[in-house]
């Protein structure tokens, strides 16, 4: 009985020790170079952290106006990320990306763009997405043509409910050339997210 | 007395306490998120199908599905449909599901209502002191019924067909008591299949359902 309490007195230190840790803060991580540097969502910490939701955006202009629907000026999409660790490497992600934009189908059909892995996800620390932002991204395919392992990167914001009107997104595939960013620092809720129409992001840590 | 009398005071807190606590524990670890969304859905008597659908997995993420083309015999025809669903609960952060139904260009019993673009948005949230769901970015384009245009039709509008039944455009239908739940589902065109009942004089004495298309559906509930 004596060994096994000096034995519980030196492990407990030591478990605390290495719980602690892990849960640490880790300093900045550096995403891939994928795209051009922003004046918002460039200062980033590894933290464990989930981005969940999905809906809608009018691109362009990407403002909380809803376009008139005959216009089909409007993109819809789920997206989902987490990082459980807080080493800025994604350990579950998805994301499904429809542009219903009439210049942009594709093969007779709307634009669609399917992750097929999402490798790095950072939350954003130089926002002001009031419940939490991040930058993630990863590979995906344009199920239109079956082009396959194209880098892609997103910008999400959570800047409160309801999600239409506060909350923001963006995307970026350079490979195609294609963006819906919107790099107005005056448009809410930070720049370069467009404003959801529809739908809602939600950000929360992980523990 | 008064001592005894202090001691089953206490003994009493120390039973019921942990009782409440646990009971709050309970609700927060019992969150959930639901989703789901389809295109189209026909059922009638012969009929049954719906498509493509979607819907979210027990422990959240993303579920999706798709039709380029969706033919259902001759009462929809209906091109670039997508059901897109998202959600997660979390025991202490809350819960979030959105799900959507987008289409293209269709056509309803020959030709009796058409549109050419179809979105349907459910988005249900319960966190940051909110518990609210809503149908906002749901929309029809170009959408005709029996001949008449239709422009940006309110919630649950209802339209007579006249020897076909009615149709109910951006149906909406909430659930959940708005306080620990809530949920809510959007039909964007829901048209109910009716038939005449007759009396015995051959006189019509009412309707009876006897059939349901659905186009652009999205349902999320959280809790």
């Amino acid at each position: 009985m004596f060994k096994l309490r000096n034995l519980a007195m030196l492990t407990a230190p030591v478990a605390i020790a290495l719980t602690a840790w892990s849960c640490e803060r880790q300093s900045n991580a550096v995403a891939p170079a994928i795209g051009t540097p922003l004046a918002h969502f460039f200062q980033f910490q590894c933290t464990p952290f989930k981005m969940t939701g999905g809906g809608r955006i009018d691109f362009p202009p990407g403002t909380a106006e809803k376009n008139p629907p005959a216009s089909h000026e409007y993109e819809t999409f789920g997206a989902h990320v987490m990082d459980q660790n807080g080493d800025c490497v994604a350990d579950q992600g998805a994301l499904e990306w429809v542009d219903h934009r009439p210049e942009f189908r594709v093969n007779g059909s709307p634009l669609n763009l399917h992750a097929t892995a999402i490798t790095f996800a950072e939350q954003a620390t130089d926002t002001d997405c009031k419940d939490g932002a991040a930058h993630w991204g990863g590979k995906l395919r344009v199920q239109n043509t079956g082009q396959e392992d194209l880098d892609f990167e997103v910008w999400d914001c959570d800047n409160g409910e309801p999600g239409v009107g506060h909350d923001g997104f963006a995307i970026s595939v350079p490979a195609i050339d294609y963006a819906v960013m919107c790099p107005d620092p005056a448009l809410p809720p930070a720049e370069p997210t467009c404003t959801l129409t529809g739908g809602n992001r939600q950000f929360h840590p992980t523990h | 007395m008064k001592i005894d009398t202090m001691r089953r005071a206490i003994g009493l807190v120390a039973v019921v306490l942990p009782m409440t606590w646990m009971a709050g524990t309970l609700a927060a670890q019992m969150r959930a998120a639901n989703a789901q969304a389809f295109g189209v859905s026909v059922n009638t008597p012969t009929v049954n199908q719906t498509s493509p659908y979607a819907v979210l997995p027990t422990g959240g993420a993303l579920a999706e599905d798709q039709g380029q083309t969706v033919t259902v015999a001759n009462f929809v025809t209906a091109q670039d449909a997508f059901a897109i669903v998202t959600g997660d609960a979390d025991p202490t952060y809350g819960s979030n599901a959105v799900s959507s139904a987008t289409l293209g260009a269709v056509s309803l019993l020959n030709g009796l209502i058409t549109t050419d673009g179809v979105v349907a948005i459910a988005t249900s949230t319960l966190g940051d002191g909110l518990v609210a769901s809503d149908a906002e970015g749901s929309s029809l384009s170009n959408l005709i019924v029996n001949g008449t245009a239709v422009s940006d039709p309110a919630p649950n509008t209802r339209i007579d067909l006249p020897g076909v039944g009615y149709v109910v455009l951006n149906e909406q239908s909430a659930t959940g008591d708005g306080v620990t739940t809530s949920g809510i589902t959007v039909n964007m065109i829901h048209v109910v299949l009716q038939q005449p009942i007759l009396g015995v004089l051959g006189q019509v004495t009412g309707y009876q359902t006897v059939g349901n298309i659905i186009v652009g559906s999205a349902t999320s509930s959280v809790n």
